[in-house]
């Protein structure tokens, strides 16, 4: 039998041309990567100590990482001091603000999510008449104000009450947000989950 | 690097270029073959005929060409010889008592075929083992296979883990889901995965993202422990593996197989079904897989969210015509895989814990439930193959085309975002000519075009890890050999040129972007030589290279418990102080592509009850690309350790040997070692994750025949594993943080671990057959051993699973 490649090719050429038509298609787009509300990183974060007697006497500590996951060391801007013997509610500012034109409030998602999230606190102890000790990193059931709770019951300390003890000078102040995915419960501690942030300020009291 | 064509042709250009080539081509061939119409009857078929039960020759077997009065038998020895023919293609018929009768499609592409026949009586199939003249230019490369009959009780496992069984093929993991193949130590994208003909387009970087190949849709792997750049283009470095789907026989009666099995570890089960059948001109072969596992558990814990879901199918279809083959290709792979939960550490702090601790620091009941971290991929491949045998060589036409989308999902306030979600598609299409002898010189001349595109799915709520990229190559090759006597010679060249432009985000939301490209010539040289009856020498130097990938450029910040930076995010100021504040591009510093130049030599000698393998290599690699720890720094979440990566010329040089060895004819056995030195030779220090020291020795057994079965065979295996004594030094993380070790970027490299101590496995495993049926029970790890695995990634949080019983069960028609 001969084959008349001629016809042949007339035959096949074209599924081949087709072949290469249908597989080329697929070529050629530039995208560029959508922008981005960045909801991971938190760059800035700032402790709000407001004095429930005088609404007017706000303290703020900043702390900052402006790079994010960049290298640029994180930097403690603020100490903390406050007044002996008032009382204070202890909120939070917590931001991205790695695209300055889109700050985005990472407290909100907090917020959202808090049956995930719960404030752990140390300092140096017997600083506060209320809580008294030393905070409740070292043992989750120590003493300390939580005035929140998320749909379990259980605290969040996106707001938590402090009374000032007597005048100090360059103490601790150290306030950690845990994230406790699936694992937060009434008796989970410090040691369970992952750091959303881990912040040591200088805390001052006169 | 050559930056040879600062000019490059735009994608759909080149791709016209591409096309009017092709045709030219063909308009050339057949002008010069109306020209030639002699009758040339010069054709032979020559093979031999083995029994697929005891191996042995089978004489007297009848040889006839369907349709024709022309035949032949089989001589004493099982071979025979048809000559004078005057077409290339033939359909045989073998006939003989006590043996199926078998029909085979026979074309001159394939020398000496030989024949297993099975016996009437058995269950077996016929097998039909043909030259490997379709592969071309690869002789004297070592090449290990693995057949469908053995792949048969192994589908619950990944392709590396498969391979592994192959001396000097290892893997590395992030858990019993995402398992990568590594070949002579190298790994990623330094090993060329070819699925079905194209390089199977996947996100091939870190070691947490594995090749989404279902062994279940694959009929052989081969496994080439060379650099075969020349032959398969960028990435060869290390070997390449390759899967190939059915290869749909023509004249074969309709044959299916449903297959389903158990295994207690995980309490996995899966559930498969294949069916095929070819006409003188058409066939087809389909294929189809359920698998779920729930948590895998060691000796002493559940390895909790270690689930994994995966569902797969192909199809396959060919149809013939004299001289001309159509092949259509199609698979999908979809998974859901589950990370380790404790393998999450997003703070220096719980690092610390995490490697302290012998037990993960999460565990929690049994469960089939995946949450997160887990991987969610799908992968469709298509492939159309033309394949054309002309007066003047054969021509081949492959086109592929490959759709890979990934979501990767981690614990994170916004859990149910994904964290990574890409579309990666790649069209791959190469035009092959292997052309007639001239002067003794048989090869195959070669052009491609091959083309990606990675982008970015909005949604995620994060930068993206890896920026948007297009990659267009174009290459050309040759390959060619030459007989003499008992030795064969080959030699190849490649060009390859590639472009990639890239479009990138910063943190704060800037827009980067770059082009760049690479030329680059690679070349191989080799020898075959049959030294005597039973010694075989097999020599091979050849080069290979690659771009460095995606994320060693620009990776920036946490991607599982690393916080990384890609070559050019990150360099150092005056004052040797590492900074990330701006991306780089090539007029900061050139970034050489990785060039690797492999020596690999196999000695082998058979004879009789004896066969031995030796392998020695010797590899370097300039620009060799890893990542290790560099710095402390301190962040929001606490002190976090801080990972970069980085250029050095490495040395790798090994050895592998297996010796096996049949005491009688039911009773064998083999011994076998796999050993490889390494070295970073520009800072003279060890590479990390590098596979240690392994031996292995296996015996089988043919057991008396009892309960009506036809076959019945028990295995049992044992490999010691070493502790890496090459391991770099350790520094744990709690030194750097609290200043005990300072490190800065010219420090020598070191792990957060010792590498973890030796380990002893053993394996048992009874296959039988018994008419229609077939089956497995294996143990595997009998012992129970506790250990760790060195490249394992998880070998910081959690031991490996423990004991695993598998049931497989197969029914065939």
């Amino acid at each position: 039998m001969k084959i008349n490649l001629l016809d042949s090719l007339k035959k096949y050429g074209l599924y081949m041309l087709l072949i290469t038509a249908v597989f080329l298609t697929a070529c050629g787009d530039d995208d560029e990567p959508e922008v981005v509300n960045e909801v991971e990183v938190i760059t800035d974060v700032t402790l709000v100590f407001t004095n429930t007697a005088d609404a007017n006497d706000v303290v703020r500590a900043r702390a900052q990482d402006p790079d994010g996951e960049g290298v640029q060391e994180l930097a403690i801007l603020d100490q903390i001091t406050l007044t002996a013997g008032a009382t204070y509610t202890l909120t939070y500012e917590i931001l991205n603000a790695l695209d300055p034109a889109d700050v985005e409030d990472i407290g909100e998602e907090i917020l959202e999510e808090d049956d995930e999230h719960q404030f752990f606190f140390s300092f140096s102890t017997d600083a506060f008449t209320s809580p008294e000790g030393n905070g409740n990193i070292d043992n989750a059931s120590d003493e300390l104000n939580y005035t929140d709770t998320d749909d379990n019951q259980n605290p969040v300390g996106l707001t938590t009450s402090w009374t000032a003890g007597a005048a100090l000078t360059g103490g601790t102040f150290r306030a950690v947000l845990k994230h406790q995915p699936d694992v937060k419960t009434s008796t989970s501690t410090f040691n369970d989950g992952d750091t959303d942030f881990d912040l040591t300020f200088v805390l001052n009291i006169q | 690097m050559s930056r040879v064509f600062r000019t490059w042709i735009r994608p759909k250009s080149s791709a016209a270029v591409l096309l009017v080539g092709f045709l030219a081509l063909f308009c050339c061939i057949s002008s010069l073959q109306a020209r030639q119409n002699k009758r040339d009857c010069r054709h032979q078929i020559k093979g031999k005929v083995l029994d697929a039960t005891t191996k042995e020759p089978i004489p007297f077997v009848n040889i006839l060409i369907k349709g024709t009065q022309t035949g032949t038998a089989t001589d004493i020895k099982g071979n025979f010889l048809l000559d004078q023919l005057c077409e290339k293609e033939h359909t045989l018929i073998f006939s003989s008592l006590g043996y199926q009768d078998l029909t085979h499609h026979h074309d001159d592409y394939h020398d000496n075929p030989v024949i297993y026949m099975a016996p009437t009586v058995s269950q077996l199939e016929s097998v039909i083992v043909e030259g490997e003249a379709i592969v071309g230019g690869l002789e004297s490369v070592a090449v290990d296979k693995i057949d469908g009959t053995v792949l048969e009780n192994k589908s619950t496992r990944t392709l590396a883990a498969v391979i592994e069984e192959i001396q000097g093929v290892t893997m590395v993991s992030a858990g019993s889901n995402v398992q990568l193949p590594v070949i002579h130590g190298l790994y990623g994208n330094r090993v060329l995965i070819i699925n079905n003909g194209v390089k199977h387009g996947f996100q091939n970087w870190g070691t947490d993202h594995a090749p989404e190949i279902d062994i279940a849709n694959a009929s052989n792997i081969s496994v080439l422990k060379g650099a075969a750049g020349v032959r398969f283009g960028p990435e060869a470095l290390g070997g390449v593996v390759m899967i190939d789907g059915n290869n749909l026989d023509l004249s074969k009666s309709l044959k299916g197989n449903i297959g389903t099995g158990f295994q207690s570890n995980g309490r996995g089960f899966y559930t498969k079904a294949s069916l095929g059948a070819g006409s003188e001109k058409f066939s087809y072969h389909f294929t189809g897989k359920f698998q779920k596992v729930g948590d895998r558990n060691t000796p002493d814990y559940v390895l909790t969210n270690t689930g994994m879901d995966e569902q797969s199918a192909s199809a396959g279809f060919r149809y013939h015509l004299p001289n001309w083959d159509f092949k259509f290709y199609y698979s999908l792979v979809n998974q859901t895989l589950g990370l380790l939960r404790s393998s999450v550490v997003e703070s220096g702090p719980l690092l610390i814990r995490s490697l302290q601790e012998d037990r993960p620091i999460i565990i929690r009941d049994f469960s089939y439930g995946i949450n997160e971290p887990r991987q969610n991929t799908t992968h469709h491949l298509a492939t159309m193959t033309v394949d054309w045998y002309s007066d003047f060589g054969k021509f081949t036409l492959l086109a592929g085309q490959q759709i890979n989308q990934r979501k990767e999902f981690d614990v994170r306030r916004n859990a149910d975002l994904p964290i990574i979600d890409l579309s990666l598609n790649t069209s791959d299409i190469r035009l092959e000519w292997l052309h007639p002898a001239v002067g003794g010189i048989e090869g195959t001349v070669g052009v491609q075009y091959f083309y990606q595109n990675n982008d970015n799915n909005p949604g995620t709520g994060t930068t993206p890890f890896i920026p948007n990229y297009n990659t267009n190559r174009v290459s050309l090759f040759l390959i060619e050999s030459l007989n003499r006597g008992k030795t064969t010679y080959e030699a190849g060249l490649r060009l390859d040129h590639e472009s990639n432009s890239v479009r990138g985000r910063e943190v704060n939301q800037d827009l980067f972007s770059n082009v760049y490209d690479f030329t680059n010539l690679t070349a191989s040289l080799g020898l075959v030589h049959q030294i005597s009856d039973h010694w075989k020498l097999r020599s091979n130097i050849g080069s290979a290279w690659r771009t460095p990938n995606m994320a060693e450029l620009y990776s920036f910040g946490q991607h599982g418990f690393k916080t990384q930076f890609g070559l050019w995010r990150y360099y150092t100021n005056e004052d040797n102080e590492l900074r990330t504040d701006r991306v780089l591009t090539e007029s900061d510093g050139v970034i050489e592509p990785e060039n690797g130049y492999k020596w690999i030599n196999e000695l082998s000698y058979d004879k009789e009850s004896h066969s031995l393998t030796i392998t020695a290599y010797s590899h370097i690699i300039n620009n060799y690309i890893f990542d290790r720890p560099v710095d402390v720094i301190s962040t929001i979440r606490g002190p976090m350790p801080v990972f970069i990566y980085d250029q050095v010329d490495a040395v790798f040089a090994g050895a592998d040997l297996t010796y096996r060895r049949r005491f009688s004819e039911n009773l064998r056995g083999g011994i076998g070692f796999s050993y490889l030195w390494s070295r970073n030779v520009l800072d003279d220090e060890p590479l990390i994750n590098q596979p240690p020291l392994n031996l292995n020795a296996n015996v089988s057994w043919k057991t008396p025949l009892f309960m009506g079965l036809s076959s019945s065979k028990v295995t049992l295996e044992a490999s010691y594993t070493f502790t890496q004594f090459q391991a770099p030094r350790t520094v744990k993380p709690e030194q750097l943080i609290n200043g005990e070790v300072i490190v800065t970027p010219d420090s020598e490299i070191f792990d957060f671990q010792d590498a973890p101590g030796g380990y002893f496995l053993s394996n048992l495993r009874w296959e039988w057959k018994r008419n229609r049926f077939g089956g497995n029970i294996e143990v595997r790890n009998i012992l129970n051993a506790r250990y760790r695995d060195y490249l394992n990634q998880m070998r910081y949080f959690a031991d490996e699973p423990g004991r695993n019983i598998l049931l497989t069960l197969n029914y065939n028609f």
